[in-house]
């Protein structure tokens, strides 16, 4: 009884190794099949339809004599397996097996015990936490073979528990590994399996270990931190968004600056003529008479061209003789001593005033009387230039004349004063406009040129008072803008104009 | 004088020490059986070379070869220097019969195994040296020499070669008694 005991759990260990290896042996093309467990050599075949034949196991080391080995038989499915077990198998030689079945050679094959080691699964394996995020530390013991601790290899099989797709890491002769790249917080599943080298000994994987299990740490994100954190966040966040508001306004124009468009000087050029200024000016040419005149600042003086010479012999006398009618008139008047004796003031006034009474008519107006060196375009006779002379020479060189006053809000009657406390001659001298007699006609209200040879004299352009800037500030004033308006009542005063509203043609504003 | 004499003696004795012939100063103890596996490995590769030709690498005469054959019962039974002398004579017979070899015309890829071969007996001795194993010892005139087996084939000479390393070369250094000392 103790025997057969013995006998049947020798039997259910080898069918336990041979239920495990009849996968691997599959592929096994030899008909005979063996493996070394332990010391001992257990070879096998399988037969179908076991028809009662009397097999036979023969074996032999180096060609030496031959020995029989007991079959044993194992019922399966549908085959039967035959196998005979060689105790204390010698290795690192050759061993010749025949199968012999009724007294025939059935199968016969030549190999090292060696090279056929199934081993035992690893022993004790465990599953531990290291305490770092993601990893768990495995280790475990080699099965119990002399000579060959370090002739093996493992594998490490581990897979989320309840899921099939498992990793596996090869390890060699270390009997611990780590692992890496884990989720936090997940129990784990771990096997092992262990096979020779095959440098010295060579075989079959063994079986898997029992799984072991082991959770994984969870992740190590302090709260506090995580809280301190978003709450700098948040304070940040507050503090941008109160600068942001705070200079929104700034930051906007920074960002996103207004760009500076022309369109509501040229009213309908963009929108109704599509750019094309051409049509635009043809369209609009009546009404740029009307438009108001610009202001802007004093660094920018226009060209002037000088289109002719006019000479107003015929003015002065008329003025000398009005002036010495109002002398005689006004001795006692304080307005004397504020009277000094310039020859064309009077007639300066008188035109003045007649421009403001009719701005058109002096379009044809004459000009002052050239005196010093500088370029005359027209030759010609003066006399006929008489009528030539533009009305806005006259308050040019009044302004010429002038190097205290600054602004042209002076009335009526300020206009002597202005004239005597300068005392610096007349302009007439120093400068000219000069209009071509022949030019003008064709060109017709095109264009107005004037070059003012500026030799020394202390033109006024001083800027205006604040509240006329503030004035202008709000008709929107463009350094650039020249307008070449052919009425003569246009005042390049210190290189500034005044818009208006009015359609008409001013004269400065007094 | 006399001290002068003393430091010149001195000098001249350091200078024979390190140039002193014959006897190296003894080998470190080489206990990591890696080094043996590196010789098996190129042994292995030797024996798949031969293998592949059988027909061109026949030759009419027979070889000496060491036995292989281990039973871990006998083995264990045997002593330190029964074990060593058993590898020493094995070893002595494989590098004489495989350097028979080198005479013959082989192909160019076999003559390089067999100077391995060769090459790694020889180390396997050093580092045998180094676990101070006994080397090996001829037997006296009259005396039995261990047991040889006759090899008909240079392929079964290189299956002798690499099962004779993996075997009774390789047990006999991992119980090298230099490599276990210390331990209980």
């Amino acid at each position: 009884n103790y025997k057969s005991k013995i006998r049947r759990k020798k039997i259910f260990v080898l069918t336990c190794a041979l239920c495990t290896l009849a996968q691997l042996l599959q592929d096994e093309t030899e008909h005979i099949k063996c493996f070394v467990e332990g010391k001992d050599l257990t070879c096998f075949w399988e037969e179908r339809n076991n028809l009662h034949h009397q097999y036979t196991f023969t074996y032999s080391y180096e060609n030496k004599n031959k020995m029989a080995c007991a079959v044993s038989s194992l019922l399966a499915s549908n085959k039967t397996i035959f196998f005979c077990k060689l105790p204390k198998t010698p290795f690192f030689t050759t061993l010749d097996v025949q199968v012999l079945r009724d007294g025939r050679m059935l199968y016969t094959r030549s190999l090292n015990a060696e090279n056929f080691l199934f081993l035992d699964p690893p022993r004790n394996l465990t599953v531990m936490s290291s305490g770092k995020e993601g990893q768990l530390n495995v280790s475990w013991l080699p099965p119990p073979l002399k000579y060959m601790d370090d002739s093996m290899i493992y594998e490490v099989r581990y897979a989320v528990e309840g899921s099939n797709m498992g990793k596996v890491e090869v390890v060699k002769v270390s009997t611990m590994l780590v692992l890496l790249g884990l989720q936090s917080d997940t129990r784990y599943k771990v096997w092992v399996r262990v096979k020779p080298d095959g440098v010295a000994y060579k075989g079959y994987w063994s079986a898997w270990t029992e799984p072991v299990f082991g959770v994984t740490p969870p992740s190590d994100v302090d709260p506090l931190i995580v809280l301190l954190v978003l709450f700098i966040g948040l304070i940040l966040c507050l503090l941008s968004l109160t600068v942001i508001l705070s200079h929104h306004k700034f930051l906007l124009k920074k960002l996103w600056p207004d760009i500076p468009t022309p369109e509501h000087k040229f009213p309908g050029l963009f929108t109704v003529y599509k750019g094309d200024f051409k049509e635009w000016m043809s369209q609009n040419n009546g009404s740029m008479w009307g438009r108001s005149v610009h202001v802007y600042t004093e660094e920018l003086p226009s060209l002037l061209e000088v289109l002719s010479e006019v000479s107003r012999t015929s003015h002065d006398t008329s003025q000398r003789e009005e002036e010495e009618e109002k002398e005689s008139e006004s001795s006692d008047s304080g307005l004397t001593d504020r009277w000094r004796d310039p020859p064309h003031a009077h007639w300066l006034m008188e035109q003045l005033r007649a421009l403001q009474e009719n701005p058109e008519s002096r379009c044809q107006s004459s000009l002052l009387q050239s005196h010093d060196t500088y370029v005359t375009l027209n030759q010609g006779d003066n006399e006929q230039q008489v009528d030539d002379v533009f009305e806005e020479t006259l308050p040019l060189q009044t302004l010429f004349t002038t190097t205290g006053t600054s602004s042209l809000s002076t009335s009526h009657s300020d206009l002597g004063s202005l004239q005597q406390s300068s005392g610096s001659g007349r302009l007439s001298s120093q400068s000219s406009f000069e209009y071509p007699n022949h030019t003008w006609a064709p060109k017709g209200p095109g264009y107005a040129y004037m070059a003012v040879a500026d030799s020394g004299v202390s033109m006024d352009y001083r800027p205006m008072s604040s509240s006329r800037i503030a004035e202008l500030g709000r008709h929107r004033m463009y350094t650039n803008d020249y307008k070449n308006e052919i009425c003569p009542h246009k005042w390049p005063l210190s290189g500034q104009y005044i818009k208006s509203g009015s359609e008409s043609c001013t004269g400065p504003v007094w | 004088m006399s001290f002068f004499h003393l430091r010149l003696f001195a000098l001249l004795l350091m200078v024979l020490e390190w140039t002193r012939p014959g006897l190296s100063s003894p080998l470190r103890p080489i206990c990591d059986l890696r080094v043996l596996d590196h010789f098996i490995k190129e042994a292995w590769d030797a024996e798949a070379a031969m293998r592949a030709c059988k027909d061109a690498c026949s030759i009419a005469t027979n070889f000496t070869a060491p036995l292989t054959r281990v039973d871990f019962d006998v083995w264990e039974a045997m002593n330190i220097e029964e074990q060593a002398q058993e590898v020493q004579s094995g070893l002595h017979v494989l590098n004489e019969t495989i350097s028979s070899l080198q005479a013959s015309n082989q192909t160019d890829v076999l003559q390089s195994h067999i100077d391995a071969s060769i090459s790694n007996i020889a180390s396997i001795r050093q580092v045998l040296r180094s676990l101070s194993i006994p080397e090996y010892v001829p037997p006296a005139s009259g005396g039995e020499d261990k047991e040889m087996q006759n090899v008909s084939s240079i392929s079964e000479l290189f299956q002798v070669h690499i099962n004779f390393l993996r075997g009774k070369v390789r047990l006999l250094l991992a119980n090298a008694p230099v490599c276990h000392q210390g331990v209980s």
